[in-house]
């Protein structure tokens, strides 16, 4: 308990010894302190520190310095590093000031668990300051009269520390003031310069941690001099074309330093400085001639200075001055060469003479004009032709022949020597040999090798070769001896042609051609591949060659690449000069890929891929399945033919079968025999006109069947035999007589009636005469729509006879070849039909009739059933030139007549030209 | 000719190109500073100024007789009292212009300088020549008493008078040093002539 009470006793002290003021050591009393204070340290040195109780800390707070814990930036130095010196005195070693960190605090452990800091100090760890080295000083020249020495050095490595640095100068009876460098540790300028004594220079370097000095530097100052470049230099021309005069003024006097001088010159647009030599100038001047100057250039000068001694440094070059020199006449001739156009006629020729402009450095000046002369050299008497030009190219009309040309280009001061071309009337002399190129960089190197002759000159031509302009030709001239030339201007990936001329003294030689490129690349597109033929295992390709432009290099060859779908490709390799090839072995009736690559030296590029599919057969396969088969057939057709024609006869009974001709029927033979027996008119008896000459009417008595005899009715026999393979065709025939279709007379007769369908209809024009004996017959012309063959009907008819024999009727048949109109015409038949029945009351001529009961849609047998009247057969056989048409009249003139017929078919209308039964 | 090789004769031969050199820029700025001098104290450039007292005349009698040591020791003791008056009108100077003419006070000061160095050069020729150099101090006990005190204009006109005089020592100092530089027949033929009076 006590030692609880002691304790807080203690920190209480130590607080109030902290915090209390006291007059005498501030604001904080602490409860010690550690020596040395703030130390700077020497990097990689060791170091020990003490921390110091106060006795009256010991007093009042126990604390002893076996409590005395060291720590660097909060982090606790290991106690190893400690030492006890004393109660009051803990020290602690650090063998390398490298680890030390700042602060170091001193602290205490107040009963092993209260932290209590003591005291805390700075520790400054660095460098001692280097030697510095490479100490050099310069005099710079500001003005006339001032000057500045900057003296630079290096100041060695970094102290980690606040290192001054000085300049330091003196001379051995006077010491100047230091020189301190602002901002920086490696320069200082000095400006207080004295020439002509020898001045020692040396650097000081201090910090907290020691002072190194420079060697020092002994000069005189006049010696590392850098003056400034002669001012107001100018630039005035001499008397000769040749020279420049240049003057300048020196901004040093002689008195201090005496002068040598470079002068530098160049032509303006040239990049490349020449001098003049050095000992021409090392001298003191303000003026210098420079000679060897090109006429009419323009030059650009400099010039600069030193010591004369050549000891310090030399000045900048001064500003650039330029002067122009003056003309003089040109140097030579201008290169001149020609083009001849002898299109328009081999005797007459277009001399196109071109030239180039002089060099400046060959012009001398501005050439005002050029003089042309041109000399027949085949006959000497001929006039000279003289021409002033002021361009580079003239055209002159000339009969074929052998000139010689002379230009002359003039300036100013004077004329130019004379160039001669010869242009003989045919380059009949040897050409070069070997004519060749090679790239060289940026140019094209053209050589050939030399004819055996003696060439004065070579006319090296060439230009650009494009598929869209024509060859603009550039040329350039070599001299004999030269046997190769490069060409400038040369754009790479173009095509060059390029020919060499060689001109000798007497002639020239013919022109020897070469394509060149400076530089090649692959083709800018691949060639478009096409089919121009597939077969069945071949394909022939096509394509068209590369632009000039689209090629940029010399196409070395073609490669086909084709392949199936799932294939692999195929390669092939093709010449260059070709446009055309022919894939074979390839697989029928498959789909191919093709591409086409066109190669330079310098790779290669592919064009679109094109697909193709082989035929499935090849060539001729077809034919040889489709001719026989086609001959096959026609054979077949042939004798199908014959076959047909050798039974013409049997396929006409069946497709055309036989109409019998009632008029060469047994019948027409028989009737006219039996007219009075039947009450039978002749046709000529009821008309006479002949009107229906082809008519037989046959008047059969009901009664009399029986009085038929079998012979009599066969005929009726036979009709029903034609009925029934006619059947089918009845509209055809209905039509062939009387221009009516089946369909027509049914919708022509159907009003009020259900339609029957009339292809299988056996349709019968009756006249149904029916009445009593004591009235007038009403004569009706009816269509039966029934499909009952009519023999069948008679047959029944003639069945049921007997059942209905108190009727006694009268069946008349007859065939009517008259033509009707339709409307007009008809009339005439009806109306000769009533006039043949009122003719012949209760008979009825002309007219097939056939009396049917009920419905004509029902079965003929039940029909025929019904008909207890009698059952006749009227065949009618209207010969109509216009067609046919039903006199509906007939059946509304006598409504009651039909109403009147019970048990009979009855028709609404009888039309002409309705089938008529057989 | 082999002690004109001589490590001293090589530096005797320096010391007189510098010291020629020296004296000739001394010259050219002794004159551009008289120039301004007169311009700025305000004085007649064409003034008569009476001989400074304590300045040995360039002038001399006889000079092709003198010997080389003889020309340096005069030289020596020129420029010695040449330094004590520019310094002393340097301390004028600052004392009547202050800060202003701070372009005059370089001038002179680079040309107080320029003395001292020439001095020096004659020091080292004189050591060269194995003989004493005079103590200053015990030329300045034995040597006059400092002058008077001036007015201003005494002081301008004795300034100007510095300066001529300075002028045409200079002019005077490239002779004699060219003379030292000349090959030894000279400089030993010198000390005969200089002993046959």
């Amino acid at each position: 308990m006590c030692s609880r009470w002691s304790w807080v006793a203690c920190a209480f002290y130590l607080v109030l010894n902290i915090c209390s003021p006291d007059a005498s050591s501030g604001l904080v009393q602490s409860c010690g302190h550690i020596i040395p204070e703030s130390p700077v340290l020497a990097l990689g040195s060791n170091f020990t520190a003490l921390c110091i109780l106060n006795e009256s800390c010991l007093d009042f707070g126990n604390i002893y310095a076996s409590q005395i814990i060291w720590k660097i930036k909060n982090k606790l130095v290991p106690k190893e590093q400690y030492r006890e010196i004393n109660r009051t005195v803990s020290s602690v070693t650090f063998n390398d000031t490298s680890s030390l960190a700042t602060p170091l605090t001193c602290n205490i452990l107040a009963d092993g668990q209260i932290e209590q800091n003591i005291y805390g100090i700075t520790v400054t760890v660095g460098l001692a300051p280097e030697k510095p080295k490479n100490l050099s000083c310069i005099v710079h020249q500001m003005s006339r009269l001032t000057y500045v020495m900057t003296c630079t050095w290096n100041p060695g490595r970094h102290t980690f520390l606040d290192t001054q640095f000085r300049l330091r100068y003196s001379w051995p009876e006077e010491i100047f003031p230091d020189c301190i460098p602002r901002d920086v540790n490696n320069s200082c300028t000095v400006t207080d310069i004295q020439f002509f004594v020898n001045t020692e220079i040396w650097v000081e370097a201090t910090n907290a941690l020691g002072k190194a000095e420079s060697d020092p530097l002994v000069v005189d100052p006049i010696d590392i001099v850098k003056p400034l470049s002669p001012q107001n230099v100018s630039v005035s021309s001499g008397i000769l074309p040749t020279v420049l005069q240049l003057s300048w003024e020196n901004w040093i006097s002689d008195a201090v330093m005496t002068l040598k001088f470079n002068i530098r010159y160049r032509i303006v647009g040239d990049t490349n400085w020449m001098e003049v030599p050095s000992e021409d100038t090392a001298s003191p001047r303000t003026s210098f001639s420079v000679q060897g100057l090109r006429p009419y250039t323009e030059y650009v000068f400099s010039i600069r200075c030193m010591k004369e001694d050549g000891v310090g440094y030399w000045s900048d070059w001064s500003e650039e001055k330029t002067g122009i020199t003056t003309e003089d006449q040109p140097s030579k001739g201008p290169p001149i060469w020609r083009i001849i156009d002898a299109t328009h006629s081999p005797t007459s020729w277009t001399v196109h003479l071109i030239w180039k402009a002089l060099k400046p450095f060959e012009a001398n000046g501005v050439i005002l004009q050029y003089e042309v002369t041109v000399r027949d050299k085949l006959s000497p008497s001929s006039p000279v032709r003289k021409y002033n030009v002021t361009g580079t190219n003239h055209t002159l009309q000339l009969p074929e022949g052998t000139y010689e040309v002379t230009l002359i280009a003039r300036n100013s001061v004077g004329a130019s020597p004379p160039s001669v071309l010869l242009i003989p009337a045919s380059n009949s002399k040897a050409p070069v040999k070997n004519l060749r190129t090679l790239p060289k960089h940026d140019k094209l190197w053209v050589g050939w090798t030399a004819p055996n002759s003696y060439v004065l000159k070579y006319v090296i031509e060439w230009c650009l070769v494009s598929s869209s302009s024509d060859c603009i030709i550039e040329w350039q001239i070599a001299l004999g001896d030269v046997q190769g030339v490069d060409l400038k201007g040369i754009k790479p990936f173009k095509c060059y042609l390029i020919t060499v001329y060689p001109l000798y003294a007497d002639g020239q030689g013919s022109g020897q051609s070469v394509k060149a490129y400076l530089k090649q690349d692959r083709p800018s597109k691949g060639p478009t591949v096409q089919t121009k033929k597939v077969g069945k295992a071949e394909a022939v390709l096509t394509w068209n060659h590369l632009t000039v432009e689209e090629q940029n290099g010399f196409i070395r060859n073609y490669t086909i690449l084709y392949k199936t779908i799932d294939g692999n490709e195929t390669v092939v390799t093709v010449d260059p000069s070709k446009t055309e090839y022919t894939l074979s072995s390839l697989t029928s009736d498959t789909l191919y890929t093709v591409r086409m690559m066109a190669s330079t030296d310098n790779g290669s590029r592919t064009g679109p891929d094109f697909t193709f599919t082989t035929q499935k057969f090849g060539k001729g396969e077809i034919e040889a399945i489709v001719v026989p088969v086609c001959l096959a057939f026609l054979l077949i057709v042939l004798l199908g033919v014959l076959f047909c024609f050798n039974k013409r006869d049997l396929i006409k009974k069946h497709i055309w079968p036989i109409v019998p001709d009632p008029s060469k029927s047994n019948i027409a033979q028989w009737s006219p025999q039996v007219p009075a027996k039947h009450n039978f008119n002749s046709k000529d008896q009821m008309y006479p006109e002949g009107s229906f000459t082809d008519v037989s009417v046959v008047e059969i008595e009901a009664d009399d069947k029986k009085s038929f005899s079998e012979q009599d009715l066969k005929p009726f026999d036979l009709l029903k035999k034609e009925k029934s393979t006619s059947e089918g065709h009845s509209s055809g025939i209905g039509g062939s007589s009387c221009m009516s279709s089946p369909r027509q007379s049914v919708s022509d007769s159907d009003e009020g009636e259900t339609t029957q369908n009339t292809s299988s209809t056996v349709q019968y024009s009756t006249v149904v005469l029916n009445g009593y004996r004591d009235q007038t017959p009403l004569q009706v012309f009816s269509r039966s729509e029934s499909t009952q063959p009519l023999l069948d009907s008679e047959e029944r008819s003639e069945d049921h006879s007997g059942g209905a024999d108190s009727t006694t009727q009268r069946q008349q048949y007859f065939r009517q070849n008259g033509g009707q109109d339709e409307t007009n015409t008809d009339r005439p038949c009806f109306e000769r039909t009533k006039q043949i029945t009122h003719d012949n009351e209760g008979d009825l001529v002309g007219f097939v009739q056939l009396q049917i009961s009920g419905q004509s849609s029902q079965p003929l047998g039940l029909g025929m059933e019904k008909n207890i009247q009698e059952a006749a057969l009227s065949s009618v056989i209207q010969t109509c030139t216009e067609g046919q048409t039903e006199r509906p009249e007939t059946v509304e003139e006598n409504p009651l007549s039909v109403d009147e017929m019970p048990k009979s078919y009855l028709p609404q209308t009888v039309r002409q030209g309705g089938y008529m039964p057989q | 000719m082999a002690a004109a090789d001589s490590p001293s004769a090589a530096l005797r031969r320096d010391l007189c190109s510098r010291g020629i050199r020296l004296a000739g820029k001394m010259r050219a700025d002794v004159v551009d500073l008289l120039d301004a001098y007169v311009e700025q104290q305000g004085l007649d450039a064409s003034a008569s100024v009476a001989a400074v007292e304590g300045v040995p005349l360039a002038a001399v009698e006889r000079w092709d007789e003198q010997t080389g040591t003889q020309r340096l020791l005069e030289n020596l003791a020129a420029y010695r009292a040449f330094r004590a008056l520019l310094a002393q009108m340097l301390e004028e100077q600052r004392e009547q212009l202050g800060e202003a003419e701070a372009g005059l006070g370089r001038a002179l000061a680079a040309l107080l300088l320029q003395v001292s160095a020439f001095a020096y050069h004659l020091e080292e020729l004189l050591r060269l020549e194995n003989r004493g150099i005079p103590g200053e101090e015990e030329e300045e006990e034995d040597g006059p008493p400092p002058p008077p005190r001036l007015s201003l204009f005494e002081q301008k006109l004795r300034g100007l008078g510095v300066l001529r005089e300075l002028a045409q020592w200079a002019v005077r100092s490239v002779r004699d040093l060219r003379q030292l530089a000349k090959p030894s027949p000279a400089t030993a033929a010198a000390p005969g002539l200089a002993e046959s009076p």
